[in-house]
């Protein structure tokens, strides 16, 4: 890794992520993300435009997207995402270097009423290809849901793409150990 | 994987998990994947209209990778 920064903390009073105390319950899942097989009995997905591969595990299944795009979600009988995957080719002008700057300011003009980068590592590995991935935290526009999200942009030798994994911010300490673990698998070409 | 990345990464790790706990919320209401109508409604009932490229992520879904607006 050539660089980790934690830009952002919360929202309102100044605090910053090592300041900031952890609910009680709601121990983070400490781990490193090396790429590494996805389990068995987990199911995958290829992009149509076969850049890369996206493996989820079996509490989740393949949702719509936008056309190119693939997805996957755990989602609960009321319509609220519990965890939710993503992988989509590169559209944008979207770069190694610049992604974690791109992908805040995407949020902020897209989807959000506010984002707040939370760390940021360049030089990660990934099978096939090498990312730079950003966590960050937002609220959506619409029903200003939270969520939290792992977002890497990923290098292969044919092509680049972006996976996203993401759940509600409030269940992001339990839902992150299986979200990374995807990332882990993302496989690229 | 050099153990000096593996430690990095966790530490990034760590600190999201951290911050994220610090910043969470009561958010209960998602909605759900839904693509290309032409409006939604808000909590307060007001129509929102368009917004980004309509797909589900503009409607209260999590964001997907789309680098376009």
């Amino acid at each position: 890794m050539t660089g980790l920064a934690v830009l952002a903390g919360c929202s309102g009073p100044a605090t910053t992520p090592a300041t900031t105390p952890a609910r009680a319950g709601s121990a983070p899942v400490v781990r490193a993300l090396a790429a590494r097989s996805a389990p068995p009995g987990w199911h995958q997905a290829r992009l149509p435009d076969g850049t890369a591969v996206l493996a989820f595990p079996p509490s989740m299944h393949l949702i719509a997207g936008d056309v190119g795009e693939v997805s996957a979600a755990r989602v609960s009988a009321s319509g609220t995402f519990l965890l939710y995957l993503n992988s989509t080719p590169r559209q944008g002008a979207e770069t190694l270097a610049n992604w974690p700057v791109f992908r805040v300011r995407h949020q902020r003009k897209e989807d959000s009423v506010s984002v707040r980068m939370l760390a940021a590592s360049h030089g990660v590995r990934f099978f096939g290809g090498t990312g730079t991935c950003v966590i960050d935290a937002y609220v959506t526009r619409v029903h200003a849901n939270h969520f939290t999200e792992l977002a890497c942009f990923v290098q292969g030798q044919a092509g680049a793409s972006v996976i996203v994994a993401a759940a509600p911010t409030a269940r992001w300490a339990s839902a992150a150990g299986l979200l990374f673990r995807a990332v882990e698998a993302y496989r690229v070409r | 994987m050099p153990a000096i990345l593996q430690r990095s990464l966790a530490g990034l790790a760590l600190l999201a998990a951290v911050a994220a706990a610090g910043c969470s919320s009561g958010s209960s209401k998602h909605s759900p994947p839904a693509h290309h109508s032409s409006s939604t409604p808000t909590k307060n009932g007001i129509p929102q209209g368009n917004v980004g490229d309509n797909d589900a992520d503009n409607h209260g879904a999590p964001s997907d990778g789309d680098g376009n607006i």
